[in-house]
């Protein structure tokens, strides 16, 4: 963690953020632009594979997956920027942040269950699935992990900022 | 005005949001909004860019089923905003950017509203899908739909720094 700490340390974008107080906000707006694009694009395609709004194709709606995917970038970039940049206690503070490691934990879960998606042949099969009828158990329960996997990153993303009420909440 | 803000302010609710040290007070208030607003303005997005011609594959009227979900959305950012303003409602209301958001808001919901009403009348005119798109009105309606909903999360950005903000008017 430390080594870790000591290489983003290195990159000296907390001083870059510290000489301009317009990074800090600009890079936040840009991360809940992400954020809204990974959720309305991401997310939809899990509500329909859920059975919400079932006469929308479940195919049609992946056109829109490379959209979410360019809001992650967009969210990875600027995350890595708030970690190694962070201007008042580093990016030592960021990394031994609980909520943060739960909410990478949450991403790489989210990643994974994606990669299950498309490798897995489930998102085939998906594809398959008529207007108006129901998708597979599988794809369904892959959709749902999604759900709950994005969301909570957006829970654990705004709990960063009061750490302490989640330890306090963990009796930590 | 004064004694309201203050009524309000000193609130049992407003004071359990502020200042309870419960994992549900504050920051569940404030991740529900984060919630909602990625709901909003991604789902309400994605529905403008079809209807400004992207996306052909995705037919037009089914997606009148995904206003719901963004009404939803709006409605958890709706309550939970009250009771974020309720806990810090005199800072709030002399933040200039808070006031530019709200009006923002509104501005979107109506827009969010009349672009509705034109695939309403499109879904029951039962046209090919795709055409609707074409027309000047709706084109203009998704593309200020795009333009609002992302004003609305820049001015919501920026009223967490008042001071930068009046920096830059300075």
């Amino acid at each position: 963690m430390e080594f870790l700490a000591n290489l983003l340390e290195s990159t000296n974008l907390g001083d870059f953020v510290n000489a301009h107080d317009w990074v800090w906000p600009l890079c936040e707006i840009f991360h809940f632009i992400g954020m809204a694009a990974l959720i309305g694009t991401v997310g939809l395609v899990d509500l329909r594979i859920l059975g919400f709004a079932k006469r929308i194709p479940i195919a049609a709606l992946e056109r829109l997956v490379p959209i979410g995917v360019a809001g992650f970038v967009v969210n990875a970039v600027t995350g890595f920027i708030f970690v190694a940049g962070n201007p008042v206690g580093g990016p030592i503070e960021y990394l031994e942040n609980l909520s943060l490691q739960l909410k990478l934990l949450l991403i790489l879960i989210a990643g994974i269950n994606l990669l299950i998606y498309y490798f897995g042949g489930i998102a085939r099969q998906a594809d398959a699935v008529p207007p108006g009828e129901d998708a597979p158990r599988s794809a369904k329960f892959v959709a749902a992990t999604s759900l709950i996997a994005w969301f909570g990153v957006i829970f654990f993303g705004r709990m960063i900022m009061y750490n302490d009420t989640l330890l306090y909440a963990f009796g930590l | 005005m004064g004694d309201f803000i203050q009524f309000i302010e000193n609130s049992a609710v407003a004071a359990w949001v502020r200042e309870s040290p419960s994992i549900f007070a504050y920051t569940t208030v404030l991740s529900l909004h984060a919630m909602g607003l990625a709901v909003v303005v991604g789902v309400g997005t994605v529905v403008a860019l079809r209807l400004l011609g992207a996306f052909k594959a995705l037919p037009v009227a089914p997606l009148l089923r995904l206003f719901p979900a963004m009404w939803i959305g709006f409605t958890v950012n709706a309550l939970s905003g009250l009771l974020l303003l309720a806990a810090n409602m005199s800072n709030l209301l002399a933040n200039v950017m808070f006031i530019i958001k709200l009006v923002l808001i509104a501005i979107a919901l109506v827009n969010m509203e009349l672009l509705r009403h034109s695939i309403t009348g499109y879904a029951q005119a039962g046209e090919a899908q795709g055409e609707i798109s074409e027309t000047p009105r709706t084109r203009a309606l998704a593309a200020s739909a795009i333009v609002l909903w992302i004003a609305v999360i820049v001015a919501g950005r920026l009223t967490a720094y008042p001071n930068f903000v009046s920096a830059l008017f300075s």
